[in-house]
């Protein structure tokens, strides 16, 4: 069964610092380049990102979510270059489009930023378990009702993907065309949503149930079989990072 | 000591004119296997939920009468306190796995974590209660991946290791193919055998034959009878109800074959055969 989730298995350092750690690292790379707006400070951060990336071996899997906003950027780029407000010094002349100098060092200057945070959501959600994230959310008083539809949304979206083929192929074996042109797609998708739909709602109220009989709404304090690293490294972590926010503070109010 | 009493309990769904449970009053001593019969819409399936607690307090609709389980009365209490009391295993699988877990283990852990139990003894009831079901080695294995009859051994589990003292089973066996059902009866014996009372709802006549202490026979509601399998499988009417009795049982009244002791047909296959080749002699 296929898990909804970029989560890739391995056993590195950086898999180990615990999730709290990374939002707070998320935290400094986006806060950090917006107090010190330089492209060098926007670079660092980047820098530190890519690192961690390649120690935890999931480098090559950025570069799918990196392109997948390349166009976004591309059009940052061009629309930049073309129209910014300070454009004086023309670069290259297109056709009658002109580029300008510093439309492109702003539009990269963007660019740099967004794949910065793009970078940054990658460490956290290509290393780190989804369960083990909302666990140590819940931990920090965050609801378990609310922990238990995220992390049951992970697994229970692919059973209804599986439930949806599984109709597709009874509907498909009493003669229905479910392939073909797009206006055939479209209209085998109706009878379908029905008994998914349908079958979802039953479902729903029986796990519901089962849920309840398992003390969900149990109002003792919960506790867990996973027990929480207190390793003192986490700590060092969290402090490196607020360290630095407040030396990028310190050095945006110094003159 | 008497683990369940049940004094004229009615209930009746919301938005419905009938009433589902019609008066029922009985009592059951701790250990006992019981299981219930009827046929469908008997409200065998109400009587379990009135059991945990889910009728009333999942359903809400009307409600008489007093249900009470290890000494707790159900109808005063949450759900959440009746769960270490009682547990009750549902017919599919499927919709039993919490689908917040990623392993067997963690899955059954999903009740005691809700129930607050330290984790030394959360590790030491949950190697329990897989070993009890024989489900240890697929600890580690995803709740999904697993086979209908072990993934209803897992929901076995997972009420077990929260430890009630009354387990009830709702059709366990109904959407599972036989080698699954028969890992799943075993898997019911060996609570029976640890002296846990249990309460059984199954259509396979010849399993309640064989491990049932008494049966309980439900139509339209009502209570009709409920006593030893013997007595019960040798009703006359017991086809008006919708019950077919167990095929040894129905050839032996075809040969007018009763145990001398008791005056009952025989009900289980050991029993017809040691009367039918003795009769034959």
């Amino acid at each position: 069964m296929k898990a909804l989730s970029l989560y890739y298995e391995a056993n590195t350092p950086v898999h180990r610092i615990d999730p709290i750690s990374k939002l707070f690292y998320i935290a400094a790379a986006i806060a950090i380049p917006v107090i010190v707006p330089t492209k060098t400070a926007a670079l660092l951060c980047l820098g530190v990102s890519v690192v961690l990336l390649l120690v935890g071996r999931v480098f090559r899997r950025v570069i799918p979510i990196i392109s997948f906003s390349f166009v976004v950027l591309l059009s940052i780029i061009v629309i930049q270059s073309l129209f910014y407000h300070g454009n004086i010094t023309p670069l290259f002349q297109a056709g009658p489009f002109v580029f300008y100098r510093e439309g492109l060092s702003y539009a990269l200057h963007i660019c740099l930023r967004v794949v910065n945070i793009l970078c940054a959501f990658a460490i956290l959600v290509l290393t780190t378990k989804p369960s083990d994230l909302i666990e140590s959310l819940v931990r920090r008083g965050l609801s378990p009702r609310i922990g238990y539809v995220l992390s049951s949304v992970l697994q229970i979206i692919p059973q209804m993907a599986s439930t949806m083929d599984t109709i597709t192929d009874a509907q498909r074996s009493r003669g229905m065309e479910t392939e073909g042109k797009l206006i055939t797609r479209i209209k085998a998708f109706f009878p379908l949503i029905g008994p998914v739909v349908m079958n979802s709602l039953l479902n729903t109220r029986e796990r519901a149930m089962a849920l309840e009989v398992r003390g969900f709404n149990s109002r003792d304090k919960k506790t867990f079989l996973n027990e929480e690293s207190r390793s003192p490294f986490n700590l060092i972590i969290k402090l490196l990072l607020a360290a630095a926010a407040i030396f990028a503070v310190i050095w945006r109010i110094l003159p | 000591m008497k683990k369940i009493i049940v004094e004229n309990l009615k209930y009746r769904y919301p938005l419905t004119k009938e009433l589902a449970l019609k008066d029922i009053s009985f009592e059951v001593d701790k250990g006992e296997f019981i299981s219930i019969i009827g046929r469908n819409s008997a409200g065998k399936s109400t009587l379990c939920q009135a059991l945990v607690g889910l009728v009333p307090h999942f359903y809400k609709g009307a409600y008489g009468g007093k249900v009470i389980v290890d000494g707790m009365e159900v109808g005063k209490s949450d759900i959440s306190q009746l769960v270490s009391r009682v547990g009750i295993v549902f017919q599919n699988p499927f919709t039993q796995v919490t689908g917040s877990k990623l392993t067997v283990y963690e899955e059954i852990a999903f009740g005691l974590e809700n129930m607050g139990i330290p984790r030394n003894e959360m590790m030491e009831r949950i190697d329990y209660s897989l070993e009890l079901l024989d489900i240890y080695r697929y600890k580690d294995r995803n709740p999904f991946e697993l086979s209908g009859g072990q993934m209803q051994r897992m929901a076995i589990a997972s009420i077990i290791a929260m430890k009630p003292e009354v387990i009830v089973l709702d059709e366990p066996t109904s959407q599972l193919d036989p080698q699954g059902s028969e890992e799943v009866f075993k898997a019911i014996q060996s609570l029976s055998k640890e002296g846990m009372t249990i309460i059984l709802v199954e259509h396979k006549i010849e399993k309640v034959a064989k491990y049932s202490d008494r049966v309980m026979l439900l139509d339209q509601g009502e209570l009709v009878d409920f006593d030893v399998p013997h007595k019960i499988f040798s009703m006359d009417a017991l086809k008006d109800y919708g019950v077919e009795p167990p095929a040894f049982t129905q050839i032996c009244r075809g040969l007018e074959i009763k145990v001398k002791e008791t005056g009952f047909y025989p009900i289980t296959l050991e029993e017809a055969y040691d009367l039918v080749v003795k009769a034959d002699e």
